[in-house]
């Protein structure tokens, strides 16, 4: 069953443009220029039910307006959006009872009184029965630890605590849905464990489609099977998150410290026939590009140590970070896959 | 019923919030009352110097001053939206609102609701005793019901013309000014229109009919013939503003476009 299915989404924005100076300022008075800035240009996905999804793009690629799209706050400028088979902006108020959001820049609970107060009003306005949510605020408190929380003002939260408290709002009614637009921002190490932790645990046992926007690459790697990353409103890639390490990844890297100078020509000797990158910029060190699948690293290494003098070696994975960030540098998925591959 | 209950909730909130804050909360109600006790000596000074005001006495004018308080507190209590551009539009807390079950303008309503303000009313009911008391008018035993017949029309009238107001914020980044402008308009409807020339006359009573939230309506108390047929007016016109705002509102909310972030 298909949890969220959108059809050539697009969304345009009117900006005005200002002129420059003050001469300009009394022109903008009287006759204004606007520009049509598209954030999201005609998008297709479809994710199905249960699964966590990971959204990532710059600053600007359109994520927050696809998100808001979704979550029925804005109203798109054509195309489909459905989500738990309702039509977002049209039905807003019956459709939200379904879903969860958290803005992690945004709070929603009220400022001055208890956590467990601002619990209580969001359980009548959600209209969830005691019972449920006795049970299900038991629950929550025990896995978000919420304990000692419950009775302060918001206002003399941490950060960490109150980012807890806004996850557990925003999961009150049980939602099937539930969309966190960059949940783990300006959180330390320890409250990001925690809260990936808990979103994981979530999603396996109630079955959670979970949506999430993140700058933090390593809430995608522990959480999302599946990424969809953006790119000036356009998708740019969609698949699994091990896929694309294996197509974009630059594969494993092996640095050598040697004991005496080597140079280029010896080491491209050592690995004839194997498909690897060379690059030294010191006589004593060099470092060697190993493709995934292609070559085997420890077949690499033996041709290297069993020839050469080695005082140290280190072996680096690639990590999501720099793929990412090569894609954005080429704009496209697939042509930073054939300029590796080249 | 379900607005209700989380009307009960959110005004326990209110008063939650406001036990913290308790001076803060004495002060609010005392300045709210010592501006429209200024209001009221203004009239008494204009009296000092005149016996009529196009017709109608010190006492007259009084108790329409003291019925306008009536329908101004409650709808201060209940549309307390002075920066909603600023707030909702502008840092985007919109988003949140539209994110909850309840039709987002009752929710901004019951956020921002200030019963302080409730006071002002009970000031206008004494003052409108006062006066009725030194006029010698009969008091029917319909009079109550229509009272608040009138209030809620009276009510209605500046909701519907402050939600249109409001809702501008959708389709322009800084309608500032309007409010300012609404708030001296407003001031004109409580003395009585045949003073005015006929242009304001016709403003005040079609296009921002605020003679409907003071001189119409208790004009029928005061057994003033001329304009019984305006005052029955007063829940029609009520209505028609309303859900005009209504519409209004419900369009920009599709024109919402949220804070970037």
């Amino acid at each position: 069953m298909l949890a969220i299915e959108v059809e050539n989404l697009r969304k345009e924005f009117r900006v005005q443009q200002n002129r420059e100076g003050l001469k300009g300022a009394f022109r903008d008075l009287f006759k204004r220029r606007y520009n049509h800035v598209t954030a999201v240009e005609n998008i297709n996905f479809q994710i199905p039910k249960g699964e966590i999804c990971g959204y990532i793009g710059e600053n600007g690629a359109g994520k927050s307006t696809t998100i808001k799209m979704l979550t029925g706050i804005l109203v798109p400028t054509s195309g489909k959006v459905v989500v738990n088979g309702y039509v977002p902006f049209q039905e807003r108020e019956k459709y939200v009872k379904e879903i969860g959001v958290v803005f992690g820049q945004r709070s929603q609970l009220w400022w001055d009184i208890a956590v467990i107060e601002s619990f209580q009003l969001l359980r009548k306005v959600y209209r969830v029965p005691e019972q449920d949510f006795k049970k299900r605020m038991d629950e929550l408190v025990e896995r978000l630890h919420l304990q000692e929380v419950l009775h302060r003002p918001v206002r003399k939260l941490s950060l960490g605590q109150r980012m807890r408290c806004e996850l557990a709002a925003s999961l009150l009614h049980n939602p099937s849905i539930v969309f966190l637009d960059e949940p783990t921002i300006g959180l330390d190490i320890v409250v990001k464990t925690e809260i990936r932790q808990f979103l994981k645990e979530m999603n396996k046992k109630y079955e959670t489609t979970i949506l999430l926007t993140t700058h933090d690459l390593q809430d995608i790697e522990a959480l999302c099977s599946r990424v969809v990353m953006l790119d000036e409103g356009k998708i740019i890639y969609d698949g699994d998150l091990e896929q694309l390490k294996q197509r974009w990844g630059k594969g494993k890297e092996i640095v050598f410290h040697f004991a005496e100078a080597v140079n280029m020509q010896t080491l491209q000797q050592l690995t004839q026939g194997m498909e690897v990158k060379w690059q030294q910029d010191h006589p004593y060190e060099a470092k060697v590009w190993v493709p995934f699948e292609q070559e085997n690293v420890s077949e690499v290494m033996r041709s290297v140590v069993s020839e050469l003098n080695i005082n140290d070696m280190k072996i680096i994975e690639t990590n999501t970070d720099d793929i990412v960030r090569e894609i954005y540098k080429s704009g496209s998925a697939e042509t930073a896959g054939e300029n590796h591959h080249a | 019923m379900y607005y209700a209950t989380i009307f009960w909730d959110y005004t326990k909130t209110y008063m939650k919030t406001r036990m913290t804050y308790r001076a803060d909360f004495i002060i609010e109600v005392l300045t709210n009352l010592a501006f429209q006790l200024m209001n009221l000596l203004f009239i008494i000074v204009v009296f000092q110097h005149t016996s009529f005001l196009g017709g109608w006495s010190r006492e007259e004018i009084i108790f329409i001053y003291g019925y306008f308080m009536l329908p101004y507190g409650v709808f201060m209590t209940f549309f307390n939206l002075w920066d909603f551009t600023e707030r909702y539009i502008v840092k985007g807390e919109m988003d949140r609102i539209l994110t909850r079950p309840a039709y987002n303008l009752v929710q901004l309503m019951l956020e921002n609701m200030n019963p302080s303000s409730l006071f002002g009313s009970l000031t206008g009911m004494l003052i409108m005793g006062y006066a009725w008391l030194q006029l010698d008018v009969t008091l029917q035993w319909y009079d109550p019901f229509v009272l608040l017949l009138f209030v809620a029309g009276s009510v209605m009238v500046y909701g519907g013309i402050y939600i249109s107001i409001t809702a501008l914020s959708f389709f322009s980044d800084a309608p500032t000014g309007i409010h300012a402008l609404m708030w001296n308009i407003q001031n004109y409807g409580r003395y009585p229109v045949n003073i005015y020339n006929k242009v304001i006359r016709f403003v005040l009573t079609w296009i921002l009919p605020f003679a409907f939230v003071g001189i119409y309506p208790s004009a029928f108390f005061l057994d003033k013939e001329v304009t019984t047929l305006f005052s029955f007016l007063t829940p029609v016109v009520g209505l028609a503003f309303l859900t005009m705002g209504i519409l209004i509102w419900n369009f920009g909310v599709r024109k919402y476009r949220g804070a970037g972030s």
